[in-house]
């Protein structure tokens, strides 16, 4: 049943291209907008900053454990694990803390808003714009073939059932502009911008957990490193390099 | 760490300056971005661009940042004259800055107001606690004043904060071997080495450390940081060949008796010591005969 349909020029020139155009647009503005919202102020707060700077260093001792003595390696470990007053032991009664913290903190969740509702608000605004404007009709081919799964997921305003799902509306062609776009911000507007929107999604989920959640886990992974001194490998190689140096 | 390019291009944009082929912008802007330490160059190219008002209104907002650059190299050349007058303009234009406020404290510091210049950095701190070029400053300030112990105290504080900044472990690590205080001084030395583990400087410096502690275990790993610094540049670190050759010998002379791995260590010691030799012939081929002196009162050389 695939027949092919011929799709009018005109819906590329009045659907497609303008809906890109129209989501840069809205972007870069975004973009702008977030710049002069955002509060002058970042204070970071030194809890958080020693505890990244924690971490780095943890991560360091990790990578290049092989490199120092075993000695020194192993007092930096108890110098981290330490049960005690060790950096990165965390107690369990405080792994609550940092998130109810957040949202008790209005600077922080004043913040946080602030950008969810730039993020969120343009977002609905062009996605009932689509529907409003460009539903019931198709928009455009995708070139590979799909199951009859994606049906209902893109092709949402056409009621044909016979139509191949191939042939997808504009409203799939809004979520592929959305995720697609992010590489053409980072050309133009350089990076961190404030359009990435599902990367910052995915931080927003681990945020609350973040300095707890990695400092155990940077514990346990440091617990796990095997020392293994790779000093006396360096004394043959060294011989080799002189050997062909001299030779 | 300036990377090779980076570097051709700044001494390629000088000498261009220098000859009086424009290009000046540019080679500010580089300048800045690498953190270079060319306070002359900038003084006088950052005059000239900043003395022209057609050039300076070419700059628009990026004219602040160059009054900001200029004034610090200013400070740098001993001119606290032009210094004052472009930090005046500059506080004028932004009252009530933070930047600003630095450099006016780097002012006073540079006018050896030590106090006002502490209750500037303390006040500017109050509002800030985390701002790593003040706390950097203090301990800068410590330190001219000969202050030594207070700037130990100062960066330990700085470094319990920003542990990661492997630029203050590497001025700790030079502090403590200035007043040899070597146990510490290689601590700081492996918290380098883990951060940046192919740097071979810190290989070297580490094997200068555990060499001048002394004592035959950390003479065995001294011996193994100069190996590693040779294998990391090629066998072509003249000194760290010279530390394979002298630890041998003072290990040889600490275990006499005992013929413990000796296969291993004549080879890379007499390797080293013909290398040196090679190297020598090429290089200073007038000292060949105190260098073969030395090598064979060292009993290394044949």
């Amino acid at each position: 049943m695939a027949e092919d349909l011929v799709l009018d020029t005109a819906i590329r020139d009045w659907v497609l291209i303008p809906l890109s155009v129209v989501m840069v647009l809205i972007g870069i503005l975004r973009y702008f907008v977030s710049k002069l919202m955002r509060s002058s102020n970042q204070v970071p707060d030194p809890k958080m900053v020693k505890e990244g700077q924690v971490i780095i260093r943890a991560r360091n001792l990790r990578a290049a454990a092989n490199y120092i003595p075993a000695k020194s390696f192993r007092a930096r470990r108890v110098y981290f694990n330490n049960e005690e007053n060790g950096l990165l032991y965390v107690p369990k009664g405080q792994a609550q803390n940092p998130q109810a913290q957040m949202f008790s903190d209005p600077n922080m969740a004043m913040d946080m808003m602030k950008k969810n509702l730039s993020m969120i608000i343009p977002q609905t605004l062009t996605y009932a714009w689509v529907n409003f404007f460009f539903s019931g009709f198709v928009a455009a081919k995708i070139p590979f073939p799909l199951t009859q799964r994606f049906r209902s997921m893109l092709q949402n305003g056409i009621d044909l059932s016979t139509v191949d799902v191939s042939y997808v509306s504009s409203r799939s062609w809004y979520f592929l502009n959305l995720f697609g776009l992010r590489g053409l911000f980072s050309l133009i507007l350089g990076e961190e911008n404030a359009t990435d929107d599902t990367q910052r999604m995915m931080q927003m989920s681990g945020f609350g957990f973040d300095p707890t959640k990695s400092l155990g886990a940077e514990k346990d992974s440091l617990d796990i490193v095997q020392h293994e001194w790779a000093l006396p490998k360096f004394e043959r190689r060294a011989e080799a390099v002189l050997k062909k140096l001299v030779s | 760490m300036v990377s090779k390019t980076e570097e051709e291009q700044v001494n390629r944009l000088e000498g261009q300056v220098e000859n009086g082929g424009g290009g000046e912008w540019e080679y500010l802007c580089l300048v800045r971005k690498l953190k270079l330490r060319r306070s002359f160059n900038v003084l006088k190219y950052g005059l000239s661009i900043l003395n022209n008002p057609k050039k300076r209104s070419a700059l628009g907002s990026e004219e602040w940042t160059l009054y900001e650059q200029v004034a610090i190299a200013a400070m740098d050349c001993q001119r606290l004259d032009l210094a004052k007058d472009f930090i005046k303009i500059l506080a004028e234009k932004f009252p009530e800055s933070k930047r600003v406020g630095r450099l006016e404290a780097l002012l006073l510091e540079a006018m050896d107001l030590w106090e006002e210049a502490e209750k500037a950095y303390s006040s500017l701190l109050e509002d800030n606690e985390l701002d790593p070029v003040i706390h950097k400053r203090r301990v800068a300030m410590a330190k001219a004043q000969g202050n030594i112990s207070g700037a130990i105290e100062w960066l330990n504080k700085y470094l319990e904060i920003f542990m990661a900044d492997h630029d203050a472990w590497r001025e700790l690590a030079e502090i403590y071997v200035s007043l040899q205080m070597y146990k510490q001084a290689a601590f700081c030395y492996e918290e380098l080495i883990l951060s940046q583990p192919t740097i071979p400087l810190y290989h070297l410096a580490y094997a200068d450390v555990l060499y001048t502690l002394g004592g035959l275990e950390n003479l065995h790993m001294a011996k193994k940081y100069y190996a590693s610094t040779t294998d990391l540049t090629g066998g072509k670190n003249t000194r760290a060949l010279f530390g394979i050759c002298l630890c041998t010998s003072a290990i040889e002379q600490l275990t006499k008796g005992r013929n413990k791995d000796d296969k291993e260590n004549s080879q890379l010691a007499s390797l080293s010591a013909t290398a040196l030799e090679k190297d020598y012939k090429q290089r200073a081929p007038n000292k060949v005969s105190l260098l073969a002196s030395t090598l064979r009162s060292l009993k290394l050389s044949s």
